[in-house]
């Protein structure tokens, strides 16, 4: 039972992780910008101003919608898997492992790990200030967790 | 009560044509186009009239920055002219069909000084209260991304081929357990008796808790 709560936890952890990640516009943040894969929040006149992201060569549009479709689907993955999860605890016969949220939490894993990996290879590869903001601080930790999850998922047996 | 709605329609009739006799021109907003390619701008026409012998498409041109226009094909008279002096000279061809109410011209081997509004105006005698309708055309070197196209496409993908897998799975369930339905059945008598057989034989495996690893 008590297992059961925590792998819940870990779980739901893991999906407001990756949905604040996803959502919120802070990968990279400087004194007075903070921007993302959706738009931009520029500090300017004591006010935050939401604007569009740059279109120059050094914001490849290819890559930054990659970025965004990548973590969508880690935040769709983790969520279904969710839903999996709690649907195999009621139909898995006793003794078979929950292989299939594994695959979905997995899934969740590698799908963010993309996403960050291309977001750190492709975008402020040459910029003077600023650093990487909570969301992307936050999205290697959901890959963290996600992995972890996966992993019990798949030892796990069912009681 | 019918006949009150009859006499009430064939008095609409009457009158809201007199009302709503203006032609109305359509054709695109925006369109895209790559340096050197061709592009086809339509333009048709909606009016309560048929297409009479004297109906008349007017193209012009008026580039990005400008406020004069200039005419760059005509058809009238159940003749195409098109434009032999200005900036469109033999590049622009008529390839409307009048009497199926289409006006559109091919443009060809844009340039990026191509960039601006194309307007049509379209008339039908006696039909010829309308607004001329304009479509603007923007020339790239190379086509920007839209956006969202891409991260549309990689999601739409990956949950398609998500889907995909389910169906199949339990298509193959589905199927197989049918299978061996119907091989059970024909065989029906035979297995039974093998089968009450094989229960005395066959004891459930003791039930233990596996703890975790």
């Amino acid at each position: 039972m008590l297992i059961l709560i925590a792998l819940s936890v870990l779980h739901i952890a893991a999906i407001i992780l990756l949905l604040v990640a996803t959502i919120d516009n802070a990968w990279w943040v400087t004194e007075t910008v903070r921007t993302d894969i959706w738009a931009r929040w520029v500090f300017m006149d004591n006010k935050w101003n939401y604007t569009d992201l740059p279109d120059i060569s050094s914001y490849p549009q290819d890559y930054l919608q990659a970025v965004q479709a990548t973590s969508v689907l880690a935040c769709i993955f983790s969520i279904i898997g969710l839903f999996v999860f709690i649907a195999q605890l009621f139909t898995l016969p006793k003794g078979n492992r929950f292989t299939i949220s594994g695959v979905f939490q997995i899934l969740a894993c590698l799908f963010i790990m993309i996403a960050a990996s291309i977001y750190t290879d492709r975008f402020h590869l040459d910029e003077a200030e600023g650093n990487y903001g909570h969301s992307y601080i936050l999205a290697w930790i959901a890959f963290g967790l996600t992995f972890i999850s996966s992993i019990v998922y798949f030892v796990l047996r069912k009681k | 009560m019918l006949r009150v709605l009859a006499l009430a329609s064939v008095v609409l009739l009457g009158i809201a044509p007199e009302a709503s006799q203006a032609i109305s021109i359509y054709t695109g907003w925006e369109r895209h186009a790559l340096v050197g390619s061709d592009i086809r701008l339509s333009c048709s026409f909606f009016s309560w009239r048929f297409v009479s012998d004297d109906v008349s498409f007017s193209w012009s041109y008026r580039p990005d920055g400008s406020r004069e226009s200039i005419s760059i094909a005509h058809y009238a008279g159940g003749e195409p002219y098109t434009d032999n002096k200005g900036p469109f000279k033999d590049r622009v061809e008529f390839v409307g069909n009048p009497k199926n109410r289409d006006g559109s011209i091919l443009l060809k081997n844009l340039d990026l000084s191509d960039n601006g509004t194309f307007t049509c105006d379209a008339k039908n005698p006696p039909d010829i209260v309308g607004r001329p309708s304009s479509v603007r055309l923007l020339v790239f070197e190379q086509l920007p991304i839209q956006a969202g196209v891409i991260t549309g496409a990689i999601i739409g993908v990956v949950l398609g081929l998500l889907v995909l897998i389910v169906v199949i799975y339990y298509l193959m369930r589905f199927l197989v357990a049918r299978r061996v339905f119907s091989l059970s059945v024909s065989k029906h008598g035979k297995k039974k008796k093998e089968g009450s057989q094989q229960r005395q034989l066959w004891t459930p495996p003791p039930l233990t808790c596996y703890p975790l690893p």
